[in-house]
């Protein structure tokens, strides 16, 4: 009686697991099904994404989409400008991040709880609601100084290293938790040893944290990436970044085919080998340092100690 | 000699000196940006060669945006019926991810490196390719493909809008998830700080594992739930799939005299995503508990 009823548990306990199994399996196809869509009709041929038959398994494989995509994007110069572009701001808003989260984690300062609920009063708030003044800014500053700012990537550096970019305020959650993980007795031994502040920050701070800077900055480097509101109306084309080209593809498409003289015609397989490319970057990343991504939204700490 | 600082005035000085920084990029680029918005969605902007002329147009911009104009509250409208279902399913499709995933051994990595990948590529312009084919894809078949499935013909039978809703979010299945990457690491990093002897304890008392979610999961991480749902709303709102965002892009690149109806719209529509925000507050926020009296 006893050995049954144990037995009858282990089954519900198997069929559960297999459960279990099969819906992540089917979820996964939900999440991958638009990633694999890309890269199928990447190497179709035009025969191919007309035909109706024809749904996931292409009769042939042809690179000619990606030869095309590559020279519409412009590839090795936006691909150069895009990582120089998202690593520099990613790069400030790194330092920034760390300054701000040194303050929150080690300093008990006046209107501490008042700027902690401002930073992540940042987060909530659109960015669509701040774009317009921002644009009259600079615009303004612009016409003032007879300096060139709307069209170069300044005023995004400026709001970077000044902890206004992309998304700055998980940044600054993820090293702040981090900072709060390091003794403060270490911070003590070398203050007594004649260390200021900022001799504090950097070498107990960010030395003993280099695995999250680099956390935080492949967050940065990302989002910067793939961030196009700001960028499209502050730099607009003054630089050609991977992911603008992306979104002119049509139009580029058309310029190119004009200026060549060719008949070629615009179809899917173009538009998905231009995804392609512009995703592969993130991808070949993602791959090498996909562990760092997760602990670092782990390491927010925003759903509390 | 120097008179030493107090304790409390030099943790005042170092932190603001550290803080400083980001509480000028705060003022400069958010907080007047902010209150601008506000002051600019009661004006009449006309940028000109010399800059830009501003004059006060009372309340003629919200007059144009609610009444005169036949694009905004269709676009606020469009949001809301996005933004609404998104969002609950999101939340709730990320809990059940992180629950499935934290009571199983294999491949538990492995998947979780699989759901948080959209993270890295989701951008708009990705997104808006997608979006594209998909719908040039629908085109070939049908205008909606699920509108025949049995339960959505029921919830048709009952209401039509509903239905229409309910067959939205399955075609667009995809894009929602991609959305769940984040929540999906909070909710597991949620699940793993509760403690275990709260499981054992109600084990004991005999508790099967479904009255275990519902009375002990549920409660504790109801916290969570509420930051995701806020994480969600806001991180929702930054792609194309948002119809007043293309609205809003839409004016401001119109620079003679748009600007000041783009802020009014921006304005507008924080004030919406600020209110949502505000309700899953209201819903998810922890209630007291009441005592009953036997």
């Amino acid at each position: 009686m006893k050995r049954l009823k144990i037995s009858k548990r282990a089954l519900k306990g198997t069929i559960l697991k297999i459960t279990f199994y099969l819906l992540l399996v089917l979820i996964s196809f939900v999440f991958l099904e638009p990633i694999l869509r890309i890269v199928v009709k990447t190497f179709m041929t035009p025969e191919d994404i007309i035909d109706p038959v024809v749904d996931w398994v292409p009769r042939s494989i042809s690179l000619n989409n990606l030869k095309v995509a590559f020279k519409v994007l412009k590839l090795p110069v936006t691909l150069k400008n895009s990582i120089l572009f998202s690593g520099a701001l990613a790069i400030m808003q790194t330092f920034c991040a760390a300054l701000t989260g040194f303050a929150l984690s080690r300093y008990e300062f006046a209107g501490k709880r008042f700027w902690f609920v401002m930073i992540l009063m940042c987060f909530i708030v659109p960015t669509s609601v701040l774009m317009i003044p921002r644009l009259m800014m600079f615009v303004t500053v612009q016409e003032a100084m007879k300096f060139t700012l709307i069209g170069t990537p300044i005023p995004q550096m400026l709001m970077a290293l000044l902890g206004q970019g992309v998304n700055s305020t998980i940044l600054i959650l993820i090293f702040q938790n981090f900072f709060n993980l390091i003794p403060k007795s270490l911070d003590e031994a070398a203050m007594i040893d004649g260390a200021g502040a900022f001799r504090v920050f950097w070498h107990i701070g960010l030395k003993l944290s280099l695995s999250t800077v680099l956390v935080v900055f492949l967050f940065a480097f990302v989002w910067n990436w793939n961030e196009t509101y700001v960028t499209g109306t502050l730099l607009r084309s003054g630089l050609e970044l991977l992911p603008s080209k992306l979104s002119l593809f049509d139009s580029e498409f058309e310029n190119a085919v004009s200026s060549s003289g060719s008949a070629f015609k615009l179809n899917e397989a173009y538009k998905m080998a231009a995804t392609f490319i512009s995703i592969v970057p993130l991808l070949l990343l993602y791959s090498f340092v996909q562990k760092k991504f997760i602990e670092g939204i782990e390491n927010t700490g925003i759903t509390g100690e | 000699m120097k008179k030493m600082k107090t304790w409390k005035q030099r943790q005042n000085r170092n932190g603001y000196l550290f803080m400083l920084p980001w509480i000028i990029g705060f003022a400069i680029f958010t907080a007047f940006p902010f209150a601008a918005t506000i002051v600019l969605s009661f004006m009449n902007v006309n940028s000109t060669i010399l800059g830009f002329e501003l004059s006060f147009a009372g309340m003629s911009n919200y007059i144009t945006a609610f009444f005169k104009n036949t694009e905004f509250l269709p676009a606020l409208a469009g949001y809301l019926k996005m933004a609404i279902p998104y969002t609950f399913v999101i939340v709730v499709v990320a809990f059940i991810i992180a629950y499935i995933l934290e009571h199983i051994t294999k491949l538990k990595g492995f998947f979780r490196t699989l759901y948080f990948l959209p993270v890295i590529i989701m951008s708009g312009p990705v997104m808006a390719k997608l979006l594209e084919t998909k719908t040039s894809d629908m085109q070939a078949f049908a205008d909606d493909e699920y509108l025949d499935l049995f339960i959505v013909d029921m919830i048709a039978s009952y209401s039509r809008p509903l239905a229409g809703l309910v067959s939205d979010t399955f075609t667009q299945l995809s894009t929602i998830l991609w959305f769940t990457g984040i929540p999906i690491v909070l909710f597991i990093n949620g699940l793993q700080k509760i403690n275990p002897s709260l499981y054992e304890a109600a084990k004991i008392d005999s508790a099967t594992n479904w009255q275990i979610l519902w009375k002990i999961t549920l409660p504790i991480i109801r916290p969570i739930a509420l930051i995701v749902t806020v994480f969600t709303i806001a991180s929702i709102g930054t792609y194309d799939i948002n119809p007043v965002y293309t609205l809003i892009v839409k004016y401001m690149a119109n620079t003679s005299g748009g600007l000041g109806f783009a802020a009014t719209y921006a304005w507008v529509y924080t004030l919406t995503v600020l209110l949502l925000m505000g309700l899953s507050f209201l819903i998810l926020k922890e209630k007291k508990t009441k005592v009953k009296h036997y």
